[in-house]
C-alpha cells in the first residue's frame, strides 16, 4: 500500500525534518508512527496526504510514484482525521458531514446516519452547530467526516485525543473494525496504548529517522528480561520471587501453598521507545 | 467541475449568511439610498443666491434681470433678514458695498463674486454642452460611481477577509487539502460569490439612485468596471486574509490599502488636488473606468483590460501560493 525508499525532507537550511526513511505498509495492516512532538510523523504524513511537497527519495502510494499519485482518484481513496478536530463551527454535524461528502461519488458513500449510530453521537446534538460541542463530540464527527467516504487508506492522527475512557475504547474498536473490513491504516500517535493494543506494526521516530520497526510484540520481547515476578503464599505468609521465565518449564521451581499471581518483566513500549530513541514521548 | 463547484458556493454562501454579510451590504445599500435621494440631491439642488440692489442714484448701468432692486437702505436690511442666503449691493455711495446677513468666509467670497458678476454687462458667455445629463443626474452618477468604488474597495474586501478569517480559525481550510478536487475551485467559489454580489449591489445602487431609464443604458459597462474591480479587491483580500495571521494584523493593511487605494483617488478626480503621479496609480484608471461608465463613455483601451488581466493573473497566483501554504499548516 506504501513504500518509501529513503524518504527525506527539509523545511530549509539547517531545518532537516526527515534524514532518510525506509518502511513500508502492507494492505490491512494497521502501521503506528510513535514519536514525540517534532520528530517528522507529522511531515511524514502530510508528505503521504499530498500536502507537502518538495521531498526526497521514492514513495509510492497504491503502487504509484508519489508525485503522480495525488490525482482526484488517490483522494476519493483516503480518509484523514486530522490532530485537530477541524470542522465548520457554524454548521451542525449532520450539514458538516453532507459538505465534506459532496465531493465524493455518491456509491463510494455510507450513510450519515450510519456513520454518527456507529460512534455513538448523541442524537440531540445532530443538527446543533458544532460550536456547541464538547471535544469528543467534535473529535466523533471529525472521526465520521474521515470514515464516511469509505476510504481504503486511512490516515490517523491521535485518535484517541479528547475522547473519555468510554470513547477511547469506543474509537479503538472502530479502528478494529475498519482493520476488520481491509483498511489500510497509518496512525500516528503519541499513545503507546493505542500503539500497543492496536498496531500491527510500530515505527519509532526521532529526529526524523526511524529508530526502530517491528511489531510491538516483537519489540518488546526483544528487550525483555525473560523474568517472571510470582506472588504466593507459603506457611501463611506472603512472598514474592522472581525467577527466569524457563525455570517455569518444569514448574513452580519453589516451595509454595497458593500462587496468587505472576507478572512477567517485559518492558512496555515506552520504555522501548525510551531505550531506541533515547528520549520519551511528551 | 460544476459538481465540486457548487458545494464551496453554497458552503460560502452559508458562512456569508451567518457571518452577517448580506445584511450588512443591504444595510450599507440602504443608508447610500437614503443619502444620496435625501441629502445629497437635495444639497446639491441648492438654489442661486439672491441678489438684492439699492441703487437711488441709478449709478450701476448696466444690470442683470436676476437682481432684484429695493427702495430703501430699511428695505434692503429687511429682506436681508429674510432670505439670510441673500446678498445686498448698497449703491447709493456709487461704488457698490457688499451687504451679507451672515456667512463664512468662504461662502461670501462665491456670493460676493456672484452678486458682482451680475452688475457686469452681458458677454458672449455661453457654457457648451458636454453630455445629456441634467445637474441633478450629473450629480446622482457621481455621488453612486463614488459609494460604490467605496463599497467594493472598503466593505467587500472586509467581508471577504472576514470570511476567510472564519475559516481559517476553525482549521477548515486543511480539510481541503485531502478532498477530491481541484483546489483552486476554492479560490473560485469565493471569487464568484463576492463577484455576484457586487454584480447584485452594484444594479441595485445604480437604479435606486440613477434610476431605472438612466441605468438601463450604462449598466452593462458599469458592470464591467465593476467586475474587474471586484475581482482584483477579492482576490486582494484574499491573499491578505491567508498571508497575515490574524485579523489584527489585516486591519492594519486594510488600513494602508484603503489609504493607498482610496485617497489619492478621490483626491485627484473629485477636488481640485492636482497629483502629477496618479496616472502611475492602478485604481485611478479603473475609478475614472467607473466614472465614465456611469457618463457613457466606457473605457475601450485594450492595455487598460490586458493591465487588469495581468493584475488579476498576479494575484491569483499569489491567492493560489498562500493557500496550499495555509493547508499545510500545523495546527
Amino acid at each position: 500500500m506504501i513504500e518509501a525508499k529513503d524518504l527525506t525532507f527539509s523545511y530549509g537550511k539547517g531545518k532537516q525534518a526527515l534524514q532518510g526513511l525506509y518502511f513500508n505498509v502492507e494492505d490491512g495492516e494497521i502501521f503506528g508512527f510513535l514519536g514525540p512532538n517534532g520528530s517528522g510523523k507529522s511531515t511524514a504524513q502530510k508528505i503521504l496526504t499530498g500536502i507537502l511537497k518538495g521531498h526526497g527519495g521514492k514513495v509510492s502510494l497504491f503502487g504509484q510514484d508519489i508525485s503522480s499519485a495525488h490525482t482526484q482518484a488517490f483522494f476519493q481513496k483516503i480518509g484523514v482525521l486530522f490532530e485537530f478536530p477541524y470542522l465548520y463551527a457554524n454548521l451542525s454535524a449532520v450539514d458538516n458531514l453532507k459538505y465534506f461528502s459532496s465531493f465524493y461519488p455518491k456509491e463510494q458513500l455510507r450513510g450519515i446516519d450510519e456513520v454518527l449510530g456507529e460512534l455513538e453521537f448523541k442524537p440531540d446534538f445532530l443538527n446543533k452547530p458544532v460550536a456547541s460541542y464538547s471535544k469528543g463530540m467534535r473529535q466523533r464527527a471529525s472521526m465520521a467526516r474521515a470514515l464516511i467516504s469509505n476510504p481504503r487508506l486511512l490516515f490517523l492522527d491521535e485518535p484517541t485525543s479528547g475522547l473519555d475512557p468510554s470513547g477511547t475504547v469506543l474509537f479503538r474498536k472502530i479502528i478494529e473494525k475498519e482493520r476488520k473490513k481491509g483498511t489500510t491504516i497509518f496512525l500516528t500517535t503519541h499513545n503507546m496504548l493505542d500503539a500497543d493494543l492496536l498496531c500491527d506494526r510500530v515505527a519509532f521516530l526521532s529526529n526524523g529517522n526511524i529508530m526502530a520497526l517491528d511489531t510491538p510484540k516483537n519489540l518488546k520481547e526483544q528487550n525483555s528480561s525473560h523474568r517472571v515476578v510470582i506472588d504466593y503464599l507459603y506457611q501463611g505468609k506472603r512472598e514474592e520471587k522472581t525467577v527466569d521465565a524457563p525455570e517455569l518449564k518444569a514448574g513452580i521451581p519453589f516451595a509454595h501453598d497458593r500462587i496468587i499471581s505472576i507478572h512477567s518483566q517485559e518492558p512496555t513500549l515506552e520504555e522501548m521507545f525510551i531505550k531506541y530513541t533515547g528520549r520519551g514521548l511528551s | 467541475m460544476w459538481k465540486y463547484l457548487y458545494p464551496l458556493f453554497k458552503k460560502d454562501c452559508q458562512m456569508m449568511v451567518s457571518g452577517k454579510f448580506f445584511l450588512m451590504s443591504l444595510g450599507f445599500l440602504v443608508f447610500y439610498t437614503l443619502y444620496v435621494n435625501f441629502g445629497y440631491t437635495k444639497f446639491m439642488d441648492a438654489q442661486l443666491y439672491h441678489v438684492y440692489l439699492y441703487d437711488p442714484s441709478g449709478t450701476q448701468a448696466t444690470v442683470s434681470p436676476l437682481v432684484q432692486r429695493v427702495s430703501s437702505k430699511e428695505a434692503l436690511g429687511t429682506i436681508l433678514l429674510q432670505d439670510t442666503n441673500g446678498v445686498g449691493i448698497d449703491a447709493s455711495a456709487g461704488a457698490p458695498m457688499l451687504v451679507f446677513y451672515k456667512g463664512a468666509e468662504n461662502a461670501d467670497r462665491h456670493r460676493a463674486a456672484y452678486a458682482f458678476s451680475l452688475l457686469q454687462p452681458p458677454g458672449n458667455h455661453k457654457a457648451e454642452l458636454i453630455g445629456p445629463n441634467t445637474p441633478e443626474q450629473k450629480a446622482r452618477k457621481e455621488i453612486t460611481c463614488e459609494l460604490l468604488f467605496f463599497e467594493i474597495t472598503a466593505v467587500g474586501f472586509l467581508g471577504i477577509a472576514a470570511v476567510l478569517f472564519k475559516e481559517k480559525g476553525m482549521g477548515v481550510i486543511r480539510i481541503h487539502a485531502i478532498l477530491p478536487f481541484r483546489k483552486n475551485l476554492f479560490i473560485l467559489s469565493k471569487l464568484a460569490i463576492f463577484l455576484l454580489s457586487d454584480l447584485l449591489f452594484a444594479i441595485l445602487l445604480t437604479v435606486l439612485n440613477v434610476g431605472l431609464p438612466d441605468a438601463g443604458p450604462i449598466l452593462p459597462a458599469v458592470l464591467l468596471q465593476t467586475g474587474v474591480l471586484s475581482l482584483i479587491m477579492a482576490l486582494a483580500g484574499l491573499s491578505c486574509a491567508l498571508l497575515l495571521k490574524d485579523f489584527r494584523q489585516f486591519t492594519l493593511a486594510y488600513l494602508l490599502i484603503a489609504i493607498f487605494a482610496a485617497t489619492p483617488v478621490f483626491l485627484s478626480a473629485n477636488t481640485a488636488v492636482k497629483l502629477d503621479w496618479i496616472h502611475f496609480h492602478p485604481f485611478y484608471h479603473i475609478y475614472m473606468g467607473l466614472k465614465n461608465a456611469y457618463f457613457g463613455t466606457p473605457v475601450n483601451s485594450p492595455a487598460y483590460y490586458l493591465g487588469c488581466l495581468a493584475a488579476m493573473a498576479v494575484l491569483f497566483t499569489g491567492a493560489q501560493w498562500v493557500f496550499r501554504r495555509e493547508m499545510g499548516k500545523e495546527g
